[in-house]
Formats: structure tokens, sequence, C-alpha cells
């Protein structure tokens, strides 16, 4: 007998049985389990972690590439391993300073400025029950430099070597003079991991498991989501919740609609500006709170000085003088940012407002004459492309914006055209110069205004004619060679003293502003939201949610 | 040369050609992925890493030898079955990446796919059956609509209703963070939750499961609707229906038992062409559910040109729709006495 074979009455009980169970399940299904942050109930025997009240679900569309500290460079991993993790020193939450986490003081610097000695904390134990130590810190700098992972260039450009020089006492040595250089041991990924977990050696990463000794320990790592458990053998404050459950979403609409369903607690990057005013106007109803921080990353334009009519500087001056940083914040950030008028943020205390002093806002009667003393006119436009990567809704509407005050206040002067290109292909050719203006982001790698300056401005190899053709400023498409600015970023980097290197950077700025290789546009705020009866969220400096003092 | 020779003739035919289908296959992904513009070491540095950065990267990744060598080395590794290792998830190899994320594709595509057939067949049938009706029309509109709907929308709209509107559903992932996931031998939640006989992961599993299958199912029903309506149209037309009419046989049982199975062969041939389609279809509800499965993967794979992850996903997808295809193949043959090899 087969299935066809059946008899017409059989196939009315096999349809009527099929109908009514589907009916039967989608009831059971859509109205048994409703989503839920909290789970009541213990589950199945396989469960290696507890999921009781007290957890606390965090939605992002951040996800994590790689768990291995030696090879995360973005947000999403760095966040992760911040958290399950401690750094030889740290921020204070809303501060730029550093202080000591594992390491028990600041280090001592010696005389010539090459040698950091840096006291170690004792008792501390990594997830796997191994003992932290010297070794242990020097294990994890030979490993983040020797398997070459994403973020290995900051400490081999910069480190000659490190030793152990007593249980608890690890000396640096440096191949040149580094300031800043404390502010690079705070850095998510220079943090101590198990010697028993990892191995050094080129391209042997870990990207699944993370050993440290950070408050929370990975209990799994799973394609969408992610879950940390507390770590019973913590040496510092116990976390204020018990345990971290991370749910990744594709979209920023998800992320959104998640949190207004109140599936996840808190809801942290990324949403669209349009949503998290949607989301920041809704707090009176009371049902979720906005969290603000003064975020670390600074948008920018480039103006690429190879490029034709970017070589003169007063075609350069004229677009700095058009850019209405206060429209764009309202029009495209809805406040969400502050205006940015110096590619220092204003977190540092040597951040002066160069751009606002020398060109303003708006100044289109500026920028006309200007334009015009160049050779320009109506009939003879200036024209200009500005790029920008389609994944970036923002600087689209950014672009847009400009070309929008272009083409009604300058009289025809000056043309702007807008081109969105895919990211990849964006960054490839950034550095190749074939963009004359283009719309970048900087996210830090460590906070010091020293990573808002030598990046950007820095030239190993360049001329006058040719501009930069070897370094910062020719990776990131300015091509701006200036022999008195590369003096100027050597000297902050060999000064030791806060004041002089305030005077230095001061220099800089107004360097900077004399040159515009790029236009400083703003500076981001963060925002997280939590729902109701959710507390102690806060943020540190380099934009990681700080998960152990969230409670509920 | 007998049937049952010819067909086994057929079958080592098309699995002789099998290999040479995915090494066409397996270049022109290869090529196409190296003409596409952007480089791995700008997608997975950034454009801020130092160039020095980049160029060891490049060497790191072997992306600084010449193309054929590249090519060469790509088809070795092929060859030895080893599909190389992520780019992103450096240290990761290419089949655990996909032992990772296949069981949440595989999930949905099976759930849709059982979706697509019922929801298909028996709107089709229904269609067919009562000509000139309500039915007959609602099948033709159904079977149009759902065919031209876009994906994603249709997905967006089903999560705005039933997620947010009603709060039934979750807006997308494969289960809920606040539980542990189910964990066993097939990777599939509702299968690993009933063998370990935990019904809150099961009924978990199946909440998250019910809206990309349905958008997926729905969406591919259309397909299945209108083969089945004009083929059982053109069947009830047929002599041998019309002799089974005259001899008083029920028009119920003449439907179903008599004209709807043959109206179901073309089905056969469509369900190995939809798999394809399953598959392309597969990206956008995953990503618009937040499904993490292997469709969702090789999305954000192109996008940070992961060349092995790409390269070594698509030469999978390719495999599943070969053996899909021979399969189907072979099946049709069995089916319908007519076909000949």
């Amino acid at each position: 007998m087969t299935w066809f074979s059946l008899s017409v009455r059989r196939w009315g009980r096999i349809t009527k049985f099929l109908s009514l169970f589907c009916l039967c399940l989608f009831l059971v299904v859509s109205c048994g389990t409703r989503q839920s942050t909290t789970t009541p109930t213990s589950t199945s025997s396989s469960a290696n972690t507890t999921t009781g009240d007290g957890r606390i679900t965090i939605g992002t569309t951040q996800k994590p590439r790689t768990l291995d500290p030696s090879d995360a460079y973005e947000l999403a991993s760095l966040g992760l391993v911040y958290n399950m993790s401690d750094r030889l020193y740290t921020y204070e939450p809303g501060s730029t300073e550093i202080k000591p986490q594992l390491a028990t003081a600041l280090p001592k610097v010696s005389q010539d400025g090459l040698t950091y000695t840096i006291p170690l904390r004792q008792g501390v134990v990594f997830h796997d029950n191994t003992p932290f130590n010297a070794k242990a810190m020097e294990f994890t700098i030979q490993r983040f430099i020797g398997n070459g992972g994403k973020p290995s260039f900051l400490l081999k450009d910069v480190v000659d070597s490190v030793k152990a020089t007593g249980d608890y006492e690890l000396t640096i040595k440096l191949k040149k003079q580094f300031a800043a250089f404390p502010s690079l041991l705070a850095f998510s990924g220079v943090c101590p991991i198990s010697p028993k977990a990892y191995e050094i050696g080129t391209g042997k990463f870990k990207p699944n498991i993370f050993v440290g000794t950070g408050p929370y320990k990975l209990a799994n790592f799973g394609p969408d989501s992610l879950r940390f458990d507390v770590f019973d053998k913590y040496w510092g404050d116990k976390p204020a919740n018990s345990g971290i459950n991370l749910q990744i979403l594709s979209s920023p609409a998800n992320l959104f609609n998640t949190f207004r369903t109140g599936a996840v607690d808190v809801a942290y990057l990324s949403l669209e500006p349009d949503q998290i005013r949607n989301l920041e106007e809704s707090t009176t109803r009371g049902d979720w709170q906005a969290i603000t921080a003064q975020g670390s990353v600074v948008s920018y334009m480039v103006l690429n000085r190879n490029q034709k009519p970017l070589d003169q500087l007063k075609v350069r001056q004229a677009v700095t003088a058009l850019i209405d940083r206060p429209l764009i914040m309202q029009r495209v950030l809805y406040g969400q940012a502050e205006a940015l008028y110096s590619m220092v943020p204003t977190t540092f205390n040597v951040y002066q407002s160069v751009f606002k002093d020398k060109y303003g806002d708006g100044h289109f009667d500026q920028a006309k004459q200007l334009l015009t003393t160049a050779g320009f006119s109506k009939a003879n436009p200036a024209k200009l492309q500005i790029w920008y990567p389609t994944s970036s809704p923002t600087r689209a509407l950014a672009a847009q914006t400009l070309k929008a005050l272009a083409d009604q206040k300058m009289d025809g002067i000056l043309q702007f055209e807008i081109s969105p290109v895919e990211s990849a292909t964006f960054f490839k050719n950034v550095d190749q110069g074939l963009y004359p203006i283009a719309l970048l982001d900087w996210y830090p790698d460590f906070l010091d205004a020293d990573n808002y300056i030598q990046p950007f401005l820095d030239c190993q190899k360049g001329s006058d004619a040719k501009g930069c053709e070897e370094g910062g400023s020719q990776n990131e498409g300015s091509f701006y060679y200036s022999e008195a600015m590369n003096k100027l970023i050597a000297q902050e980097r060999q000064e030791q003293n806060p004041e002089a290197r305030k005077k230095i950077f001061a220099a800089i700025q107004t360097l900077e502003a004399t040159d515009i290789p790029y236009i400083p546009l703003w500076q981001d705020k963060d925002y997280v939201f939590a729902r109701k009866g959710v507390s102690g969220v806060q943020l540190d400096p380099t934009q990681n949610l700080i998960y152990k003092t969230i409670k509920k | 040369m007998s049937r049952s020779k010819a067909l086994q003739y057929y079958i080592i035919t098309r699995l002789l050609l099998a290999p040479l289908m995915l090494l066409t296959i397996t270049t022109i992904v290869f090529l196409l992925l190296r003409a596409t513009p952007g480089d791995p070491a700008d997608a997975i540095l950034g454009g801020h890493a130092p160039e020095s950065a980049k160029q060891e990267l490049r060497k790191q990744l072997g992306l600084d030898l010449p193309l054929w060598l590249q090519y060469l080395n790509y088809i070795g590794q092929m060859l030895r079955l080893d599909l190389g290792t992520s780019l992103t998830s450096r240290g990761q190899p290419v089949w655990e990446v996909i032992g990772q994320y296949f069981p949440a594709t595989a999930e949905l595509a099976v759930c849709s796919m059982a979706i697509a057939l019922i929801v298909g067949i028996g709107i089709g049938t229904l269609s067919a059956s009562r000509p000139g009706t309500f039915f007959d029309v609602g099948g033709r509109l159904f079977g149009i609509i759902t065919y031209s709907l876009p994906m994603f929308w249709m997905g967006m709209v089903l999560q705005l209703i039933f997620s947010v509107q009603l709060g039934w559903f979750p807006l997308g992932t494969r289960f809920s963070s606040s539980l542990p996931a189910p964990v066993g031998i097939t990777g599939l939640y509702t299968i690993d939750s009933l063998l370990s006989g935990n019904f809150i992961q099961f009924f978990t599993a199946l909440h998250h499961l019910a809206l990309p299958s349905l958008t997926l199912g729905v969406l591919l029903s259309g397909i299945f609707e209108r083969i089945v309506r004009v083929n059982l149209k053109q069947t009830l037309r047929a002599d041998y229906v019309e002799a089974a009419r005259a001899r008083g046989i029920p028009e119920r049982k003449i439907l179903i038992s008599h004209a709807l199975k043959n109206a179901l062969i073309p089905v056969i041939t469509v369900l190995g062409l939809t798999f394809a389609s399953l598959l392309g279809g597969a990206i956008l509800t995953e990503v618009t559910f937040s499904w993490p499965g292997l469709a969702n993967k090789l999305y954000e794979a192109i996008s940070l040109r992961d060349y092995p992850t790409v390269q070594g996903v698509l030469v999978f997808f390719a495999v599943i729709v070969v053996v899909a295809s021979i399969l189907i193949d072979i099946l049709n043959a069995y089916v319908d006495p007519r076909i000949k090899y």
C-alpha cells in the first residue's frame, strides 16, 4: 500500500488531524511561551549555567568576530573581552585618566623614557585557576605581538622587549619614547590571558574561548547569543547581577523592536539616530530609561591635497567655512552628537576649538570670497566629489545636507557631487588617493590625544611637492605632509610632562586648522537604553558597556 | 537497454559529472571574489590600520601570491576536502563555521519546505477542484501574490503584526538568550530538545522558528500552488478521470486517489529547483529575522571579503544543490515510468 492508495475517508481523517494538530501547535507556540527576560524555571540537565533571576539580557547588533584578545580589534569583540578581563590599567567611567587595575601603581619610567617598570597585583587567578603573575603578563604581551593579530601593530611598533623581572614585577622596554604608553596598556586586548589556555605562534588564535581574570567567565558562545557567568574567584568587587545573556540581532530595526517589546533588558549599539530619538522621546512613559555618555568616536572629512582643486589651500578653507555643524547636528543627528572643532575630542583637556575660532560655521560669504580669489566662478565652478561608505546612513545624510547647503547658498560657485560606495571598496580606495573628499569616523585604540593626531597627520616619507607617500596621512587619504607637524608629533610623543605636552598639542591643533588636511565634524554621544527597574548602567570612555554594575 | 540499466547509467554519468560541475562552480566563485573590488586586509583591519599591518596580513593570508598560485593552492585544498581557515574568525576552520551555522539553515529550510508543500498543495488542490468559484480565484491570487512579494518585506510585515503588535512570536533569533540552547548531535534545536526530552526548550525553539519558516514557507508555497492547480486542472479533464466518473466513483475519491497523485509528479521536479531558491531566500529571511544560519554568515563573509568562508560556503551550497538535483532525478525516474534516460 502506498500513500496514494489510501481511501478518500482516510485522507480526510489525516487532513482533519493535521489541521487540528497545526491549529493546536500554533496556539500553544504563540500563546504558551511569551518572550521573557527572566527565566523562572530551571531547564535541562545539559544546562551548564543557572538561569534564575538576576541575569541581565543585553541586546546588540554588534556581532563579535573573535574573543581572542590578541586578534580582537572591533568594538563588538573588545567590549566582550573588556567585561571578561582586567587590564594593567583602566579608566574610571567618565574620565580619560588611567588608574591601576592589575598593576598596583602607575609605571616607573626610566630617565631616558624607554623603560617602564610595573608592579603587579597578587592573589589574582585566571578563569582556569592558573595564578596570575608577571610571567603570565609577559606571555600575554609576547603573544599579543607575536601572533600577528589585528591590533598587534599597536605594541609591535612600540615595544622592544618585555620581561618578568620579579614574580610580580614586569619590565617593558620601548623602541622609542612614547609618553602615551600606559594608555596603550589599558587597551582591552592587552589583558592577561592564561598561559595554559593559549599558545604563542603566528596565526595561532582561539576565537571561541576566553580565559582571563575578569569578573565574568564565558559560559557559551553561540552564533546569535553569548552567556557569561560570574567568576566566583574574582579578586575584585563581585558583579551586581548573577550573569549576562547577550542577544545578537542582525539589524538596528530588530534591536529597536526587540527592546520595545521587552525581550531584552538593555539595548546598546547600534541604533539609528531616528530610533534613538523615538526611544528617547518615549522615556517619559516610564517603560525605559536612556543613559547617555560622551563618546570618544569622532567623525570627520578628509581633504585629499593631491586632488585638484583641493591642492589649493583657499579651496580647502572655503569648504571648511561653509560647513554648518549645528545644522548637521539638528538635521542629521537629532542632537545625538556634539559639534567638533578639532580632531582631538572635547573629552581631553588638550582640546582647542581651533576650527570654530578660525572658520566658524556656515560662513558662506567667506567661502564664496575664498573660491572667487582662487579663480572659481559661477561659469567655472569648483566641483568636488564627496565619498562615503554605504554602510553608514548617518554619513549619507550628512553628505546630502552638505550638498544641499552648497547648492542653496554658494550661488553655483561650488558644486558637491555625492558618491556612496560599498565599505570594503571604500576603505581599499581611501589610501590610494582616489577620493577628493571622504567622510570617515575614528574609533580610538587608546585614550590619549596622540591617538587622534599621529595616525592622521604623521608622515614618514614624503615631500611638499608629492605629499605623503608613506605614513598615517597617506593611509587616511589626505596625503598631508608637513615637516613642522612631524616634529611636533615626535615632541609630544617624547614629552612626559603633561603641561608641556598640552602646549605641543595646542600647536599641533593650530597647525592642523591652518593646513586643513581634515575637517572635524562631530563627536558621538553614546546611548544605552535600559528597561524600567534596571539600574547601574554605565559606559566606560572607550564605549564599552560595563556589565558588572548592571542590576535589576 | 533495459530501463533499470539506463537509469543506472544515467546515475553514474551524473555522479561523474558532479565533480566537474563543482570544479566549474569553485573556479567561478574564486575568480568572481578576486574580481570584486575591495581587499580582505582592508575589510578585516579597517581603513585606519597602517599599511605595514595590511601588508603583513596579506602575506599571512597568502594574498600576496600571484593569482594562479592562489588558485592552485585553493584547488589543492579542495581536493583534500580542506576549505581553509576563516579570515575573520581567525583560527577557525571553515568546516567548523559550516558545522556551527548550517543546522540553523537546515532547520529553517526543512520547516519552510514543509510549510510550502502543505500550503501550496492544499490551496492548489482546493483551487483546481472548484473551478470558477471563490476558491479558484483566491488560489490564483494567492499564487500570484506570494510569488511576487519580496521576502524581506513580507518578513518585516509579519514581524510587525505578530511580534510587535500582537506579541505572539519573538522578532527573531533562533533561541531565547535567557535559556541555555539545546545541545545535541543534530544541531537542530527542535530535534535535540525532543531527544533530550526537554519540552520547554522544544517549544521555545518552535516559537522562534515559527515566524521565519512561515515567511519563507508561505512565499515558496506560491510556486507549488500554481503547479498543482494547473496540473490538477489538466488531469481532471483527462479521459481516465472521465471514465472514473462514468463508473460512479465519488468526486473526492477521484480527486485524491486518481488525479492528485498524477498531478503531483511535476512537484517533485520543482522541489529540486526550489531548493536553490530556498537557499537564496534563506539569506533574506535569516537577515530579516536575525536567524544565525549559514546564509546569514555568507552575507557577513561577503561584506568582510572573507574569501575562504565565502568559497567554502558556496561550494557547500553547490554540493547540496547538485546532490538534491541528482536525488530528485532518480526519484522522478522511479515515480514516473514514462521518463526515459
